[in-house]
């Protein structure tokens, strides 16, 4: 009697850490700069993923028809070109550090939610910016 | 007298009955004297005393725009509308510890003029006034809101616009503190019980505390999550961010303690699962804080103060090893003695609590798993809704059906009528299942359906049979009879519908839900999801203390919609404000997400359709009614209903 539910428990055990441990591996989202991606590409295939970087001033295009926003997500050393559907958020602007989150398809970074990472102290960096400069602004603007 | 000194007495005071209590239930303990136990019920009364002036005296200072201490230096603007003024107090960390400090001592006092056991009063009273005195020193030594401002300024940034933007959010903090510090006196009895060795009654008479706990929380969720749907303008409800875990967590492990409760009040069984559920839903309470004050996870509406942080941390450390370093002690003493049969009521109910705790578990480990993640590997990651949601469907799709089927059966054993109720309830379960799936919906929506179905069969076969039971009265004597004798088994039914139904509704708001942008012209009229929608015209005004931009949009045979952007002085982005109008089925929502800001020629609308989302409010109020239900003074409530025992 005693085995039959412990073989019960270990069963429900078993199927309970598959769902809780596989889905966490599973929705893990991973947050990068463009350098950090092209550093290992195969990691990140067809995974959701927060990109994080600059605005590169003089590639915003935004379709007010379509909703179509296509800008280059740049982090000084490392760019990527971002489509995402949607309409800008009102502080989206050139230079401006900004969240996306999404998946890459080819070369292209598709992006569904845009964060813009704004504080009352928020400055564009100076020139000749590091990657690891561009993050830390980003990771410290609320 | 200003309103800074006049706080700073009424901390002082507030601290020194509370420890003045907490020595007297100590000496009364040790010298097992009674008359120090009435001396320290007194000091409850003057520990409140004090909190109430430091209360008002905040209070006084935001309605008459003193910005000379800290918190209305911080917190407050005198552009504010009065009712925004009043719920500053709880805008900000330091007002809303003195919130919690406040109802602490108002609760301390209420459970001390209710005790009567000498064994257990000692006992009760340290736990009590240890926790008031560790909230009162927290705000004397660590964030005072009190402290005075060397040059007071004469005109303050306000508080969070986000927290400006509804009426709710001067209730929600309100309710969610009620609840969280009612969970204090059921810990501070299982700590008595526990130190007095009498490990049986507390249940019983902390049942009061532990629902009026459970009221309060289940009404600051669906009030936070109402919140979030009217004035986050993301149209959703419920987005798994750490503060919104925060609440859900003691409000999941106090749900596993109310059941395991029930068995030990009538059969005497798991003891040791009430002590240690009742202490992991205290200190999740702790831990909420600690998380969402610390700054340790990045949230939406965190305040991120660090101070406080390691202070809180030590507390639920404080906490945790009280509470399991009592139980290791009495552990043999308060063993079950005997198996529990599987097919039973303690049995399922025993299985709904572990599903309760081990869906607290997830949502813990969900969202402390990315700083385990960047600890280990470095990796910046985050844990989204989508682990959150699929873990949650199937453990919820488990709870809903133990749900209708614990109550049905009798302690102990499975009887003729429970396995004719519950073929019934699974002819509602199949019915609902096969029609949803013949109407085209999915798999776990058809589901969704089937277990509203059989959870109402189960509800209408309980309280059926509780008043046919009545029946020789005559059927309006027994219906009466039933609803005020058995209202304890009345109020479970209509929580257990009322969860039901809310299941119901996220289950239909999650898998149909639409969302869609569009930018139209002035006056143009174009179709959005298959609604005819005219942008009328888009204008501007100021309101003091925020400027707005608002859209006039007639959708038709539905009604004019007035979307808003809010623009407040201390954000550099404005406030989406949605314009939100419900209906039995289907409700709408729409948001202006951007505008022409030269000419004022076009903007873009977003529509969001959420079905049943109403139901979810709903559902929301028939929890909270079932749950105060239980608790109405309608003379002496009888312990067991004739023809179905009592359920809850």
């Amino acid at each position: 009697m005693k085995g039959k539910y412990l073989i019960g428990a270990l069963v429900i055990l078993g199927a309970l850490g598959y769902l809780i441990f596989g889905g966490l591996s599973q929705s893990l989202t991973y947050f990068i700069t463009p350098s950090e991606y092209f550093q290992n590409p195969g990691k990140y295939a067809g995974k959701r993923v927060r990109l994080g970087g600059l605005v590169k001033p003089g590639t915003v295009r935004f379709d007010r028809d379509t909703l179509e926003l296509r800008f280059v997500l740049t982090d000084g050393v490392a760019e990527v070109p971002v489509e995402h559907r949607g309409t800008p958020p009102a502080l989206f602007k050139e230079r401006q550090g900004v969240v996306v989150e999404g998946r890459f398809k080819g070369k292209v970074f598709y992006g569904d939610t845009l964060l813009v990472k704004h504080s009352e102290t928020y400055q564009p960096p100076k020139e000749g910016y590091t990657p690891e400069e561009v993050r830390k602004l980003i990771e410290e603007a609320k | 007298m200003t309103p800074g000194p006049l706080g700073q007495v009424g901390l002082v005071l507030a601290l020194s009955f509370a420890l003045l209590g907490l020595l007297l239930a100590g000496y009364a303990w040790w010298a097992r004297d009674g008359r120090y136990v009435e001396a320290a019920k007194r000091a409850a009364l003057f520990s409140l005393l004090g909190a109430l002036v430091a209360f008002f005296a905040l209070e006084w200072a935001l309605l008459t725009d003193d910005f000379s201490i800290v918190y209305t230096a911080k917190n407050h603007s005198t552009k504010s509308p009065t009712w925004v003024k009043f719920a500053t107090l709880w805008a900000a960390l330091e007002g809303s510890i003195l919130l919690w400090a406040t109802f602490q001592a108002l609760y301390t006092w209420l459970a001390a003029r209710r005790l009567r056991d000498y064994w257990m009063a000692p006992g009760v009273l340290a736990v009590l006034f240890g926790i008031q005195v560790f909230f009162f020193a927290v705000m004397l030594f660590v964030t005072n809101p009190f402290l005075p401002v060397p040059n007071p300024p004469t005109e303050g940034p306000g508080p969070n616009p986000l927290l400006q933007n509804h009426w709710m959010m001067a209730v929600h903090p309100v309710l969610m503190y009620l609840g969280f510090v009612g969970i204090s006196v059921p810990f501070a009895y299982a700590v008595a019980a526990m130190l007095a060795r009498r490990y049986q009654t507390w249940i019983a008479t902390t049942r009061w505390w532990t629902i009026v706990a459970f009221g309060f929380l289940t009404l600051a969720i669906f009030a936070g999550a109402w919140w979030s749907y009217e004035v986050l303008g993301w149209g959703g409800y419920w987005g798994w961010d750490p503060v919104e875990n925060a609440s859900f967590i003691p409000w999941l492990l106090l749900a596993a303690f109310l059941h395991t409760a029930l068995v030990q009040e009538r059969k005497g069984l798991f003891k040791p699962w009430n002590f240690a559920f009742i202490t992991l839903a205290f200190a999740a309470t702790v831990f909420g804080t600690f998380l969402t004050r610390s700054g340790v996870v990045q949230s939406v509406h965190a305040f991120t103060e660090g101070a406080v942080g390691p202070v809180f941390l030590g507390f639920l450390l404080l906490v945790l090893f009280v509470g399991f370093g009592l139980l290791s002690r009495v552990g043999s003493e308060v063993r079950d003695v005997g198996g529990v049969e599987l097919l039973s009521r303690e049995g399922l109910l025993l299985g709904g609590a572990l599903v309760f705790s081990t869906m607290a578990f997830v949502v813990v480990l969900g969202t402390l798993y990315p700083l385990f993640v960047e600890a280990f590997t470095g990796d910046k990651v985050s844990v989204g809704a989508p682990f959150f949601n699929s873990v949650f469907a199937p453990l919820g799709a488990v709870l809903l059906f133990l749900m209708g089927a614990a109550p049905v059966l009798p302690w102990g054993r499975v009887d003729a009528w429970a396995r004719r109720a519950f073929l019934w309830m699974l002819a509602g379960l199949v019915l609902g299942l096969a029609a949803a799936l013949a109407l085209g919906a999915t798999v776990g929506v058809a589901l969704g359906v089937g277990l509203f179905l059989y959870n109402l069969v189960s509800a209408g076969a309980q309280v059926g049979r509780a008043v046919a039971a009545r029946r020789r009265q005559g059927w309006g004597a027994a219906l009466l009879g039933y609803l005020t004798q058995g209202r304890r088994h009345f109020g479970a039914q209509v929580v257990h519908a009322g969860v039901a139904l809310a299941a119901l509704a996220i289950v239909f708001s999650q898998a149909y839900r639409v969302d869609v942008q569009k930018t139209l012209n002035i006056g143009e009229t174009a179709k959005l999801a298959g609604i005819e929608v005219r942008l009328g015209r888009l204008h501007a005004f100021d309101e003091g203390y925020r400027f707005v931009v608002e859209a006039v949009v007639e959708a038709k045979g539905i009604g004019t919609f007035r979307p808003r952007l809010n623009y407040y002085k201390t954000m550099n982005a404005p406030l989406a404000a949605p314009s939100v109008r419900y209906g039995p089925t289907e409700n709408y929502y729409f948001i202006l997400q951007a505008f022409d800001q030269d000419a004022g020629k076009w903007a873009t609308l977003r529509l969001v359709l959420t079905p049943m989302v109403y139901w979810l409010w709903v559902a929301g109020g028939v929890i909270a009614f079932g749950l105060f239900y239980m608790l109405l003074p309608l003379g002496r409530s009888r312990r067991s209903v004739p023809g179905g025992e009592v359920a809850a």
